[in-house]
């Protein structure tokens, strides 16, 4: 048993070329190659104990995702690198996260610039609605600066044992055996700006890919494509007196010229605001909605000054696949953005600290060689964990983002305080708390007359056009 | 329309020459002059600069004289005309860049809500024009984004229209041609199933057959309505489906699905 590595690899997909290293469990009946549509997922208690040394694995990207990942896998005992472009990364980004998540994580209060704790929805017929009234005292959205939390969380992944390196990912090396390592091709900076860098190469077991939205390590393990949307952000830095309106204050405006299917926002962050919309399906347009969006907000920040304009794109849904062998995406790489919201940065250290969790559990605290049924568990954890959560938001978004009679729907019924206070807890623990049933009862015949009367009044807007 | 067209036109062009004409034109109640002296305002602003002062006179005139202009016969005429010109304000106000603040005015808009005081009729609110004011201002809106304010909030909320004004107004006529559909299919498919098997109509209805026929025919009346129906239902359905197969694609074998974006 211990020379002949004996697996169970039902299922699982492999290359023709490891079929001669091991014997799989499989019925006969089932011979090689396996091409197996449902999985079923044994642990590999069998691999073989790393004689001399520790797993090692590489993290490419130092976002939150990148970051808890890295952080739990130096705390679990494993040898770990993480690679990351530009330190001081000024991420164009809403910068909103969720309350639990500094529970989750620890973080220093000091990292959050403001506390939100109203938001206003504003109609696409200006109406406008305060929510936030069921807050408790002690909650709230934290805006942050996405370069202080990024820093912040790999420093403490540093403290923890990883190695961090200013380098950009190139490509990988796809191992030939199931033990071989894979070869990162990577170029260092050596901290000299201007300078080029030098390529160098690393051999790691495992590859855990926290790169962003335009992911070289989903590129290299053919992870697939998904639909994105481009969103658009200024900041703009208006006087102080319109700036206390906006002190604890975050807006988001629906309607077809602020953006077709997605919304615009107010976000206030640590001495300016940011005004962005973003959309997926006219993203041609999206300079048009931008206007749209600060005509919309003009009478509140008339007077201000664009400081610095951004884009970048947001995944929509996972890509097709997530993981392949010992290499396994996390955060914007995989997809793992909410709809409707748009929430990233909370999911992104998540699912890093989950399949982190799941690489130190399944190499037992780094003593032993992963594969694949390790990286498996963290997904099948990820998508038991969020997967309704994904989905109630995906219909919230199919239901009320698809025309402006649905929005002003939207608007209306965020004003009915148990709306509000759903909305605030599934958001603010990510739990899909169950609620009580009759008030469920009240709210769905509400929302079904809300939507009734929206689509009234726009029957009636098509009788004028005639 | 081609009437109401054809004067605009002129006031257009030499409003920029001359802010004189505007006063004469606000005081013809052929046209909505609110929506009028949007168009000349407008204009002046994408001139710029030099008839700022004038667009904030003009401003102040159309309010006295639009409760004179809102009589429902008048009023139709002026809407179609203005929907022409709302297109043509909207695509005007979007590449100048000092535009003057066009708001919605309204009369019987007061303090960001409909004041329902001014929609009675014989003692009782008219629901029936608050619906139609409300879809206007909807409207106007769509075709003219605002900005938002803090000191004039819209406060407006549809659920203060009760419940049984909406379905006289929505629901019933439309029932009634569902109902209609139904009955007259109903007869003939009764008709149609007794000449081809003699069963008579009490007979058909213990039959299962019949009973899941007629289960079809009155869900096909119900959610096909229009021809573009068929097709919506299928969108719907391959909708609701998607999102749940583009997170089970991690489950599947790579063959089938690689880089599929399909929405």
């Amino acid at each position: 048993m211990a020379t002949v590595t004996l697996k169970s690899f039902t299922g699982l997909r492999q290359s023709s070329t490891e079929q001669t290293n091991f014997v799989s469990h499989v019925p006969s009946s089932l011979s090689l190659p396996q091409r197996r549509s449902s999985l079923r997922v044994t642990a590999a208690r069998s691999t073989p104990k790393l004689s001399n040394r520790k797993l090692r694995v590489a993290v490419i990207g130092g976002g939150p995702a990148g970051g808890a990942a890295a952080e739990t896998l130096a705390q679990g005992g494993i040898e770990t690198v993480l690679i990351e472009r530009k330190m001081d990364n000024c991420k164009p980004c809403g910068g909103a996260i969720p309350l639990c998540m500094v529970g989750e994580f620890n973080l220093p209060l000091d990292i959050i610039d403001r506390r939100v704790t109203k938001m206003k929805m504003i109609s696409p017929s200006n109406i406008a609605v305060d929510i936030g009234r069921t807050l408790k005292e002690h909650e709230y959205i934290g805006m942050v600066r996405r370069e202080v939390l990024d820093a912040y969380l790999r420093e403490r992944a540093e403290k923890s044992g990883a190695t961090v390196i200013n380098g950009l990912f190139l490509k990988m090396d796809h191992p030939e055996n199931w033990d071989s390592p894979y070869t990162l091709h990577y170029t260092e900076y050596d901290g000299k700006t201007g300078s080029t860098g030098t390529k160098k190469t690393m051999e790691v077991d495992a590859v855990i890919g926290a790169d962003g939205a335009n992911s070289r390590v989903a590129k290299s393990i053919d992870a697939g494509d998904y639909d994105y949307a481009i969103a658009f952000q200024e900041r703009i830095r208006i006087p102080d007196d319109k700036m206390t309106y906006y002190e604890d204050l975050a807006e988001m405006y629906v309607g077809d010229d602020v953006s077709p299917d997605f919304y615009g926002w107010v976000f206030p962050k640590c001495d300016h605001v940011a005004v962005g919309t973003g959309t997926v399906t006219h993203k041609g347009d999206i300079k048009k909605f931008q206007l749209a969006t600060r005509n919309r907000a003009k009478d509140k920040i008339l007077g201000g000054k664009i400081i610095r304009v951004e884009a970048h794109p947001i995944p929509e849904h996972p890509r097709p696949r997530r993981l392949s062998k010992r290499v396994a995406l996390v955060g914007d790489a995989a997809g793992y953005v909410t709809k409707c919201s748009g929430e990233g940065i909370y999911f992104a250290a998540k699912s890093g600290r989950m399949c982190a969790e799941a690489i130190v559990e399944g190499s037992q605290n780094g003593k032993k060689m992963i594969d694949e049924g390790d990286l498996r568990k963290y997904l099948e954890k990820w998508d038991k964990t969020y997967l309704p959560t994904y989905r109630v938001l995906d219909v919230l978004q199919k239901v009320f983002y698809r025309s402006n009679p649905a929005r002003e729907a939207f608007v209306e019924m965020c004003a009915d305080e148990y709306v509000q206070k759903m909305t605030f807890d599934s958001y603010l623990y990510k739990r899909v708390a169950p609620g009580s049933p009759l008030e469920d009862i009240k709210l769905a015949v509400n929302t079904i007359g809300s939507l009734v009367r929206a689509n009234a009044l726009r029957r009636e807007i098509e009788k004028l056009n005639v | 329309m081609s009437i109401s067209m054809a004067l605009f036109s002129p006031p257009i062009s030499s409003s920029l020459q001359n802010p004189n004409l505007i006063p004469k034109i606000s005081s013809s109640l052929l046209f909505s002059t609110k929506r009028f002296s949007l168009v000349s305002v407008t204009r002046a602003s994408s001139d710029n600069g030099t008839t700022s002062p004038v667009s904030a006179t003009v401003s102040e005139v159309p309010k006295p004289t639009s409760v004179a202009v809102k009589e429902a016969p008048v009023k139709s005429p002026a809407e179609s005309s203005s929907a022409s010109e709302n297109g043509a304000v909207a695509a005007a106000e979007t590449d100048s860049t000092t535009t003057t603040v066009i708001k919605f005015e309204n009369t019987k808009w007061v303090n960001g809500t409909w004041d329902l005081k001014q929609f009675e009729k014989d003692g009782k609110t008219d629901w029936d024009s608050v619906i139609v004011s409300e879809a206007k201002r909807r409207k106007w809106l769509e075709d003219n984004p605002e900005t938002t304010t803090n000191d004039e909030p819209v406060l407006f909320d549809t659920s203060i229209i009760p419940w049984w004004a909406w379905m006289k107004r929505y629901h019933l006529p439309e029932a009634e041609l569902l109902n209609g559909r139904a009955a007259m299919i109903g007869f003939f498919m009764a008709y149609f199933v007794d000449s081809l098997t003699g069963v008579g109509l009490v007979d058909q209805m213990g039959n299962f057959f019949c009973k899941t026929l007629l289960f079809v025919s009155v869900a096909g009346v119900l959610f096909i309505r229009k021809n573009e129906d068929l097709d919506k239902l299928k969108d719907l359905f391959d909708e609701t489906t998607l999102y749940d197969k583009q997170w089970q694609a991690a489950w599947k074998e790579p063959d089938s699905t690689t880089g599929s974006s399909k929405k």
